[in-house]
């Protein structure tokens, strides 16, 4: 570049006087605008990196579930943005730092293995029978069935008959169809905070997982363990298939994503059945559940569990503990007449049977509900509904002595697990009990003893039913009947419905409080409550008839009341939301690969340590190329020349800006290092400057003390903020222009933006961008600033995010003049929001700020 | 402005070619990196978007090629399959970017000027 600096001198009046040929003129413009291009790149691969880290660094703090496409997608994203910076870099300095491509390479190498996926490829074999499956092979046959097989292997208990398609079955149908590729690349296509698009992309991933087929392999293997299990029970046994999912148990999450089971199946429905399960991996509610506890997608294997049906008397769900009070030595059960579906989909209320622990064991409650209905095994529809006869619905599913049997079971399998245990179980025609499934039981603190009987409060609404979920919420009513009102389901919103279907459950991360008319404790949708520490009230009977157009009403869990309005008591000690994304694999690997990317070791411009050796992180990469580039392009070149850029001059003052003007930006030709306001001709750069000098600043608003405090504090664990340290770029200000176009980087005092427009007569082509960062208050008050800002400038239609304390505002498709009037807003809000952090505690001074920033910009917008 | 694409999704290069039709670009497209290569080898092209993820020839691949035959011509990424490593390899073998899908029409415009700028062209 040595050569192209003489050149440049030559042609700037520099020591040689003779003039320069009209084709070296030409070329040293070109490569001028070149170098000028290479600088608007990197200042552009610049902002979107910092933009991709505060993006990562937000979502960091989990109050957001996100997947590993987010992860993976955000390090992509980052890793070729600050490629492109060394890139431009490199073309700027001709290759003096081209070793930060190595360190780039390090860099990613080292956040690499954070990103891959954990299940290696099992090469088991494709089906296992039932009792050959235990603990040990959980890995191949998922939770479920490893610990039905277990009971049956090694305490003799009874379970069905049947075999396993394992986790390398799985992985082999997967894979023959190539088809894992494919979904992750929908799922990266997905908005997953939009419920609508939720619904869409399971909807096609089940279809796109349904239309593949299976290898024939597996499909020989599957129907040859069917043809076993005939010979075992009977011709054209009927069977019953059960999803047994691997990688959801990660976190001690007790309770995953709810899956298809379906019963009665017939043998020619078996294969296709199979595919159904496994497409059941993408359901709504799975989907929700794995985004919302962080479990990476393809962590997940299906595995499923084919059993013979048992044609139940009656069945259910039994508990080793009470699930709401863990302490307390009780075993519950819940039951119906039929087969034990109804428990576990919330369809309709339960017998309850309390049971306490002791020898001998004794049944102290039974409360029986009415059951008008019960499902059987129908040979034509699979599953059917039928009423039954007003004596029958009466009458209690179990008798003492099966109840007392069933709760023998369910302390045996704790006992041999070490852990309460929440199992499914059925009673066959013979009257023998037989376990379903069991898992560990997810555990809730006993609902606070908070339950303070006496006054009612105010406004009682409704009261009554059970306690699913302990706790307080609070927020508006919204009842849910079909799955359009779910899309519609706001956050912070108290969910009212009919029954507590499982297929609410995607709602639960956004709901303040659940109430249902019918449903149980043992339903799934009481368990995802309890784990996501959501306050449940179910079975209370008229709640929507009181309940719909409530508008807020305050929902007590502990003590079974609703109540209208907000209570505050009720609300006052109610526990922080749980950050359910905190400890999850899909965390833990965006943490890790932030440690590369984020934290920030060049600081200090001026010390040894800035040296492209030093760079750790794609953060530092990122910060010692800006600095390099703005050092190359507006500071002294190799051989005294005061680079490309003039300051700025207004009359006889000299300015802290300066310019460089990339084609036609400047009125007529300017010699020498200054160029005037009078001789800009850019668009853009005038009304910025317009905003810029409209209104005088009055300074920094009155600080309360504990403003400055939080300032001074800011600024001694920053020393990038000690005002006292001369950096050479802490008082400068960059403007880079056209005609049509202008880029500021300005550092104002603590904060740091850019401008950047395009502002020429089609408007297809015009846009306005501006970043800003930082600040000198601690994070809180720079936040509200952001806001400020942000609430300021979508009136005046800009599309604008928020990150922490940094705002990224931009707008696009305005004609030329519309374009320009947004430009000088931002010249405005340049100047008058420097050190606002300091005023921001107080919110009776930021509304009286604000008022007087509205009526100033509107001032410069009429003023055209 | 001649812009080709390369997406073996045809629903995708159907949405595109609409979008930027409307926006005045001449617009070819190709179902996979050979008959891009084809294309490309009997018609002058600014800007080509590639996909990454393709049957056949990959997009790196692609890419190579592409910058062996016709250097000048600009080539950006556009991938639903996000992987820093080969946003890294895809860099190195002289993308001028990475994009992920789904991505803003308007972006993937600007990011198409700036390629053309950059390749010689600018309307």
């Amino acid at each position: 570049m040595a050569g192209f600096f003489r050149a440049l001198g030559k042609l700037f009046g520099g020591s040689k006087p003779e003039p320069a040929s009209p084709a070296e003129l030409e070329a040293l413009r070109a490569a001028y605008r070149a170098r000028c291009e290479s600088f608007r790149r990197l200042l552009a691969a610049n902002n979107a990196a910092l933009d991709v880290m505060a993006s990562m660094e937000e979502a960091l703090r989990g109050l957001k579930p996100f997947g590993m496409t987010f992860v993976r997608g955000q390090c992509a994203r980052v890793a070729a943005n600050v490629f492109q910076i060394v890139r431009q870099l490199s073309l700027l300095t001709s290759g003096r730092f081209d070793a930060l491509y190595d360190k780039l390479k390090e860099i990613q190498a080292r956040i690499a293995p954070h990103l891959a996926p954990r299940s290696g490829q099992v090469r088991g074999p494709l089906v296992l029978a039932l009792e050959q499956a235990g603990v040990d092979l959980a890995d191949e046959v998922g939770g479920k069935v490893a610990s039905l097989g277990e009971v049956a292997r090694r305490l003799g208990r009874r379970i069905p008959p049947g075999f396993a398609i394992t986790a390398s079955g799985y992985q082999r149908f997967m894979a023959a169809a190539d088809l894992q590729p494919e979904i992750d690349r929908r799922i990266q296509a997905a908005d997953a905070s939009r419920l609508d698009e939720v619904f869409a992309l399971s909807s096609a991933l089940r279809s796109l997982i349904l239309a593949a087929a299976l290898p024939q392999d597996l499909e020989e293997a599957i129907l040859a363990s069917y043809r076993d299990l005939e010979a075992r029970t009977g011709p054209g046994v009927r069977v019953a298939l059960r999803s047994s999912a691997i990688g959801e148990d990660a976190l001690g999450a007790s309770f995953a994503g709810q899956y298809h089971t379906e019963l009665n199946v017939p043998a020619e429905e078996v294969l296709s059945t199979y595919k159904e399960i496994v497409a059941s991996k993408y359901g709504v509610t799975a989907m929700t559940y794995r985004l919302t506890r962080g479990i990476p997608d393809e962590d997940v294997a299906m595995c499923v569990g084919c059993m013979a049906m048992v044609g139940a008397l009656a069945g259910g769900v039994a508990y080793s503990r009470d699930p709401l009070d863990i302490r307390a030595g009780r075993v519950v059960i819940n039951a119906v007449a039929g087969l034990p579906k109804a428990v576990v989909d919330g369809s309709f209320d339960p017998d309850v049977f309390v049971v306490e622990r002791g020898e001998p064991m004794v049944l102290t409650r039974s409360e029986i509900a009415a059951k008008p209905r019960k499902y059987v095994c129908d040979p034509v529809e699979g599953i059917a509904l039928v009423e039954v006869p007003e004596d029958e619905a009466q009458a209690p599913s179990l008798s003492e002595a099966q109840a007392l049997e069933v709760a023998a079971l369910a302390r045996d399998l704790e006992e041999f697990y070490g852990l309460p245990q929440d199992m499914e179980f059925a009673l066959a025609p013979d009257g023998g009990v037989v376990l379903l499934q069991s898992r560990p039981l997810h555990q809730t603190e006993a609902a606070q003893a908070a339950a303070q009987d006496g006054p009612a409060g105010p406004d009682v609404l409704v009261s009554g039913g059970t306690t699913a979920s302990p706790g307080v919420g609070c927020g508006p009513v919204c009842v849910v009947k079909k799955d359009a009102d779910a899309l519609s389901f706001p956050q912070g919103a108290v969910l009212v419905a009919a029954q507590a279907h499982p297929r609410w459950a995607p709602l639960l991360s956004r709901a303040a409080a659940v109430v249902c008319e019918a449903g149980s404790a043992a339903g799934h949708l009481a368990n995802v409550a309890r784990e996501y520490g959501v306050p449940a009230l179910l079975g209370v009977s008229g709640a929507l008839e009181r309940l719909a157009g409530a508008g807020d009403v305050t929902v007590d869990a502990d003590n079974r009341r609703v109540h209208a309005g907000r209570v505050e008591a009720l609300l006052e000690n109610r526990p922080a939301p749980r950050n359910l994304m905190e400890g999850s694999p899909v965390h833990a690997a965006l943490t890790a690969a932030c440690e590369h990317i984020v934290p920030l070791h060049l600081i200090n411009p001026d010390a040894p340590e800035f040296a492209p050796g030093h760079c750790r992180t794609l953060h530092d990469i990122t910060r010692f190329c800006h600095e390099l580039s703005v050092r190359e392009m507006y500071l002294a070149g190799n051989d005294g020349l005061e680079g490309f850029s003039k300051q700025l001059t207004s009359g006889k003052s000299k300015l802290k800006y300066w310019v460089i003007d990339l084609e036609d930006g400047f009125k007529e030709q300017v010699a020498g290092r200054f160029v005037d306001i009078g001789q800009i001709a850019s668009g853009p750069m005038l009304a910025l400057w317009r905003g810029m000098v409209a209104v005088p600043w009055a300074g920094p608003p009155a600080a309360d003390a504990k403003g400055f405090l939080s300032v001074v504090a800011g600024a001694a664990c920053n020393p990038e903020l000690d005002p006292t340290m001369a950096t050479t770029f802490a008082v400068k200000n960059y403007f880079m222009i056209s005609k049509e176009f202008c880029n500021l980087q300005s550092r104002f005092g603590f904060h740091f933006c850019t401008v950047e427009a395009q502002a020429g007569d089609d408007p297809q082509e015009n846009y306005v961008s501006f970043q800003f960062k930082g600040g000198a208050a601690d994070l809180s008050r720079r936040v509200r600033r952001a806001r400020l800002v942000a609430e300021l400038l979508e009136e005046r239609d800009f599309r604008v995010e928020v990150r922490e304390d940094a705002l990224f505002a931009r707008l696009e498709g305005f004609d030329k003049a519309a374009t320009l009037d947004r430009v000088a807003v931002l010249g405005y809000v340049v100047i008058h929001t420097r050190q606002l952090d300091m005023a921001m505690a107080n919110d009776g001074l930021i509304a009286s700020l604000r008022d007087k920033m509205d009526k100033d910009i509107e001032m410069l917008i009429c003023r055209k | 402005m001649h812009i080709l694409l390369v997406d073996d999704e045809t629903e995708f290069l159907e949405l595109m070619t609409k979008r930027l039709d409307r926006r005045n670009f001449q617009v070819s497209t190709a179902a996979n990196g050979a008959d891009a290569l084809k294309l490309l080898a009997g018609t002058p092209v600014d800007v080509v978007v590639l996909d990454v993820r393709m049957p056949g020839m990959d997009g790196i691949e692609t890419l190579k090629h592409i910058k062996k035959l016709t250097p000048a011509t600009e080539v950006i990424l556009l991938t639903g399959h996000a992987n820093m490593e080969v946003a890294l390899e895809g860099m190195t073998q002289g993308a001028f970017d990475y994009l992920l899908k789904p991505v803003a029409i308007n972006d993937l415009i600007f990011k198409i000027q700036d390629a053309a700028k950059k390749s010689g062209k600018t309307t």
